[in-house]
């Protein structure tokens, strides 16, 4: 949550710059940041546009930002093992690493949470390449969150967690919105 | 020469500070002329007028600048100085001359358009849109401008922050080429509301871009408005990517939209035709009989994703009518090459939430669910509320705008005098 | 020379007061390419329910589908239309049977029975019967002159019945029309109005102008005079006729519901309208629409109940089976007999065009009904009820149910159909919630609409004031549209 409301922040503040840019080119490092942080939320609209902006010139000079956009256009094309490929072939600059590393992290829980919610079994390969991780590591992952595995089959069955809602609002301001809509449906 | 210009000078002058401004936007009028002829010199009278004080007149000299022919070598000078005009201008003096400060917009918008510079606008519109409205939902021609540089920078965000506030109110821009006094130009309006609309479609907004074409061609019209034939097949194309049918349009809508812009877009009627045979053969020979026609009207992304589309929608009829199917069954009712792509397609639907399924791999089967939302916990509630708060934030709207309708002069002549005429207020028009 | 000799079938295209026609053409054309092979059809029988051009038209349209029958079906046609002055349609018919007799493909046929009993074109016949109408052509028009001479309203009204029978005979539909129409101006009483109206539905329904028939028959049925009396014999008669009419145009125009309600009004003991139907034609007709589209209960009350309707099932006991075992929920065997008459159905011009979509709503009604009861059904029991492997059952029912006919769901792993049970409260969440939403999305139009028309925006032709004009929106068109993604 936190690290969400941080990204929103510095997303604000990168496009402020871009639009402050003088001839609107901004540097190289806010585009980087920028896109990562838009692959990061998943904004994957605002990601392609990004990219199209950015000028040719810049991306010749910072050739981070194509390699960062790989790993959009696959997850673009929602390709789980292409999207790994993408952000493991590449070291990537201080300037975006810890970015880059949440963008993995959270396509990693994208894909547990679909595996959860759309199988009732599934190979175990499939679980390894959805999620980009070895069929030992994969194994022992879904052991831990108590996926029952057929040995002999390899077929991991799913167990769909409950999922738990957070948020609740003081019940004093419910009370007085619930006050307010009767006083309006009554009149 | 210069003692025409000495004498605008002081003319601005002396009307700014008697705060004389309906005079002053009057005799500026006239002034244009005077000033184009004048240019050289433009710059020395800029010089000696203050933003501040004296906005109307500069407003007119920079109007004057971007209307001299030929000005290539000018250009960043001329930029730097309206941007710093319109940061710093008097925003009462300037909306008694809202039609030359849009202008103004208008010619710096096309001036960055030609530059291919359109980044460098944005926020400057921005602000000239916050100078020259009274509140935050009025609509002024200067917003066509600034979607139309978020589009060409593809620089979306800004655009949406302004698109997202409902318009409730129209600045009145007197323009004067038209002859009939406050009129806000419609071409704006429909360029704003066709822009709009492609914005959304951008952000796969589909439901808020629905809304906009369809603002767009409920435009009242007594000719037939390129743009808003335009906005009718988007229309058409969005209706069906969003309920796989064309909406109904307004019976409001003007009679040119029956007439004359339906004929005009049989291609995309025999699309929607069919689209709606759920047959995919047909769709795509639809598709690739017209698709010279799409191609040429820019939809051709717009028609591909109804053909991925299609799929999604027979997938969802299939939910509909099975508990279970396998998923070479799925693939074979719906025309997909194989039981993987049906996983596919069957995967992102789910991701997506458009359908309730899962999958069993081991006997390459699909079990459809029923929607699980049971509309219990706190978050309906919470939803409820805010759907309830808008609701009730429209009715006050109304019965605002009812209101006004009560006390109007007019109406009240109207209403308690014989009803002669009859007719419509505006509050019982399009209801 | 007002006869013409033109066949009457191929001047129906281009009648002016056809409204409906056209269209419907088309789709009988569509279904008119199909051949009946084995139909159990007593052709003498047949056509003798029928006189003047209904027994033409049934026989034409048996030669054009039916080749077993073709030869001796136009033989029949061709010997009745010489008691007619119908020259047109004599040689239409000699024109089919000179094609029948020069195709090679029957040899056998023509071989054996018939070389010598072919009728021959009779050209002196032709002629002496074109003098003839015109003769009489000739004689009708001047008495209608010499009545109209003297204004005597009765003797005006009968000279144009005259002058449009002699059309009908002689084939010329649009005159005799035109004729029947003219009486109207001279009728003095409410029996004279109706006898107009039976003239005008008669030549309507050869013209297949369908949306004329109905409209005179609600001009019968409002007549002052019939309404009052509808008790007599006579009116029972002319009762049955309107109601056999009106039947017959709604099945022309699909609307078979309203069809079977016409067809069930009318009376056995008074069914005699052999220009246009049978009473066979009315049970067959009525039967099928009735079980087409009417529920258990009004199939009950309204059919097998009729005591006047059941008079008429006695003459198709065929049918009666069939709706009986329908009732009885005996589906297949119902579904059976079905397949069996379709064949002699097929021949029958009104009700041809009609009959899958007949057959597919019976057999759907059938499915629903069967399930009704349930809350889940094997399938495959439910395909052996129904004569249908279980993959084309799936794929009927499936079609049922997007079509919201059946509330449930088909398990297709073990085959069984489940009915769906309906959460009430979700749904009403549902509804409730995508109500709101409307409402916002309506009001917030509502809202700018008002400022819109406020201030007067209007798009304008571009005449006035060129710079509002649209040369600017098209070359900014291309700007716009460039920047619109491509996904």
């Amino acid at each position: 949550m936190v690290i969400n409301i941080n990204l929103d922040k510095a997303a604000g503040e990168l496009e402020v710059q871009e639009l402050e840019a003088p001839n609107g080119v901004a540097s190289p490092h806010v585009y980087e940041r920028l896109l990562a942080i838009y692959l990061c939320q998943n904004d994957l609209c605002n990601a392609k546009f990004l990219w199209k902006r950015i000028p040719a010139s810049v991306k010749t000079a910072a050739p981070e930002l194509a390699s960062i956009w790989a790993v959009g256009q696959q997850m673009w094309k929602r390709d789980f093992p292409a999207i790994y490929n993408a952000l493991n072939s590449v070291t990537w600059s201080e300037n975006v690493a810890d970015i880059m590393r949440e963008v993995q992290e959270i396509t990693r829980l994208r894909a547990v949470d679909l595996i959860t919610r759309a199988y009732s079994s599934i190979s175990l390969d499939a679980v390894a390449h959805m999620t980009g991780l070895t069929s030992d590591v994969a194994n022992k992952a879904c052991s831990e969150k108590g996926w029952q595995i057929e040995a002999d089959t390899n077929i991991v069955h799913p167990v769909r967690s409950s999922t738990v809602i957070i948020g609740q609002n003081s019940s004093e301001d419910q009370l007085y919105r619930l006050t307010d809509f009767v006083s309006f449906l009554e009149n | 020469m210069a003692s025409a210009l000495e004498q605008f000078v002081n003319t601005v002058r002396t009307l700014s500070s008697q705060g004389n401004y309906r005079e002053l936007c009057d005799y500026l009028c006239k002034a244009s002329e005077i000033l184009i002829k004048n240019n050289p010199h433009l710059d020395n009278v800029l010089e000696t007028l203050d933003i501040q004080q004296h906005s109307l007149g500069v407003l007119a000299i920079l109007c004057a600048k971007y209307n001299i022919p030929n000005a290539t070598n000018i250009q960043e000078a001329r930029f730097n100085q309206t941007k710093d005009f319109i940061n710093n201008c008097n925003g009462e003096q300037i909306r008694l001359a809202p039609d030359t400060f849009a202008e103004l917009c208008h010619l710096v918008t096309s001036n960055l358009v030609e530059q291919k510079q359109p980044m460098k606008g944005i926020l400057l519109l921005r602000k000239a849109i916050s100078k020259l409205q009274l509140f935050d939902s009025q609509l002024t021609s200067i917003h066509a401008d600034l979607c139309q540089l978020c589009l060409l920078a593809k620089c979306l965000k800004p655009a949406l922050e302004l698109l997202d506030i409902d318009i409730i109110g129209i600045c009145q821009e007197i323009n004067t080429q038209i002859q009939g006094g406050a009129q806000f130009d419609a071409k704006y309006f429909l360029l704003y509301y066709h822009y709009g609309g492609m914005i959304y479609l951008a952000v796969r907004n589909l439901e808020r871009a629905l809304y906009f074409f369809e603002v767009a061609i409920t435009t009242p019209a007594r000719a037939v408005s390129h743009i808003m034939l335009e906005s009718y097949k988007k229309y058409i194309l969005v209706s069906l990517l969003l309920h796989g049918k064309i909406q109904t349009i307004p019976k409001y809508a003007s009679q040119v939209v029956c007439r004359f812009i339906k004929p005009l877009s049989q291609p995309y009627h025999e699309l929607a035709n069919a689209f709606a045979s759920n047959s995919t053969s047909e769709l795509n020979s639809v598709v690739n009989k017209h698709s010279e026609i799409f191609t040429r009207d820019h939809n051709m992304g717009l028609v591909k994703q109804i053909s991925s589309v299609l799929y999604k929608k027979n997938i969802q009829r299939l939910t509909k009518t099975f508990l279970t199917l396998s998923l070479s069954d799925v693939a074979s009712r719906v025309g997909l090459p194989g039981p993987a792509d049906a996983e596919k397609y069957i995967l992102h639907m789910i991701e997506d939430e458009q359908i309730y399924a899962t999958i069993n791999q081991k006997d390459g089967m699909v079990i459809f669910r029923d929607e699980p939302e049971k509309y219990s916990g706190p978050e309906v509630l919470q939803s409820l509320e805010t759907q309830l708060q808008a609701c009730m934030e429209l009715d006050k709207q109304i019965l605002q705008m009812d209101e006004e309708i009560q006390v109007n002069p007019q109406y009240v002549k109207k209403a308690a005098g014989l009803q002669e005429d009859e007719q419509p207020t505006k509050s019982t028009y399009v209801m | 020379m007002p006869l013409q000799l033109q066949d009457p079938l191929f001047q129906n295209a281009i009648e002016p007061m056809q409204v409906d026609a056209p269209p419907e053409d088309n789709e009988n054309n569509e279904e008119e390419n199909y051949v009946v092979e084995n139909p159990t059809l007593d052709l003498e029988a047949y056509a003798n329910s029928y006189t003047g051009l209904a027994k033409l038209y049934r026989l034409m349209y048996i030669v054009d589908h039916c080749p077993s029958l073709r030869l001796e079906a136009l033989k029949m046609a061709i010997s009745y239309v010489m008691t007619t002055y119908n020259v047109g349609l004599y040689q239409v018919l000699h024109q089919k049977l000179a094609e029948l007799t020069s195709c090679s493909g029957l040899p056998d046929v023509a071989s054996q029975s018939t070389s010598q009993d072919i009728p021959t074109i009779d050209q002196s016949w032709m002629e002496t019967m074109s003098k003839k109408a015109a003769h009489k052509l000739e004689k009708l028009d001047n008495d209608l002159k010499n009545y109209k001479s003297n204004s005597i309203k009765e003797s005006i009204r009968r000279g144009h019945d005259d002058l449009g029978d002699h059309y009908l005979d002689c084939g010329d539909l649009s005159s005799a029309l035109k004729c029947y129409s003219r009486a109207r101006d001279y009728c003095t009483s409410g029996k004279h109005v109706i006898n107009m109206c039976l003239n005008v539905i008669k030549v309507s329904v050869y013209l297949q102008n369908w949306s004329h028939v109905l409209s005179y028959v609600s001009k019968a049925e409002s007549t002052p005079d019939f309404t009052e009396s509808t008790a007599k014999d006579s009116n029972q008669v002319i009762l049955t006729k309107l109601k056999c009419a009106a039947g017959l145009a709604e099945l022309a125009t699909r609307q078979y519901k309203s069809a079977a309600k016409h067809f069930l009004l009318a009376n056995l003991d008074h069914c005699d309208f052999p220009e246009l139907l049978s009473p066979n034609n009315v049970a067959m007709y009525g039967g099928l629409c009735a079980l087409a589209t009417f529920d258990r209960h009004e199939l009950q009350k309204k059919v097998i109940f009729s005591s006047s309707f059941k008079l008429f099932l006695e003459l198709e006991p065929q049918l009666r089976d069939i709706i009986f075992k329908f009732y009885e929920s005996k589906y297949a065997s119902c579904l059976k007999l079905l397949d069996e008459i379709k064949d002699n159905l097929l021949l029958d011009m009104y009700i041809a065009p009609h009959i899958n979509t007949l057959y597919t709503q019976i057999r759907n009604r059938a499915l629903i009904q069967y399930f009704s009861p349930y809350l889940s059904a094997d399938m495959h029991k439910m395909a052996s009820a129904f004569n249908r492997t279980v993959t084309a059952l799936e794929d009927e029912l499936m079609q049922l149910i997007l079509d919201g006919q059946i509330q449930a769901r088909i398990d297709s792993h073990n085959k069984i159909l489940f009915a769906k049970d309906v959460d009430q409260r979700s749904t009403t969440f549902e509804k409730s919630l995508q109500m709101g939403k409307e409402y916002q999305r309506r009001t917030r139009m509502l809202i700018l609409r008002a400022a819109v028309l406020k201030s007067k925006i209007q798009v304008r032709s571009p005449r006035r004031g060129e710079a509002a004009g649209q040369t600017e929106e098209i070359t900014i068109a291309p700007g716009t549209s460039s920047s619109l993604p491509v996904f």
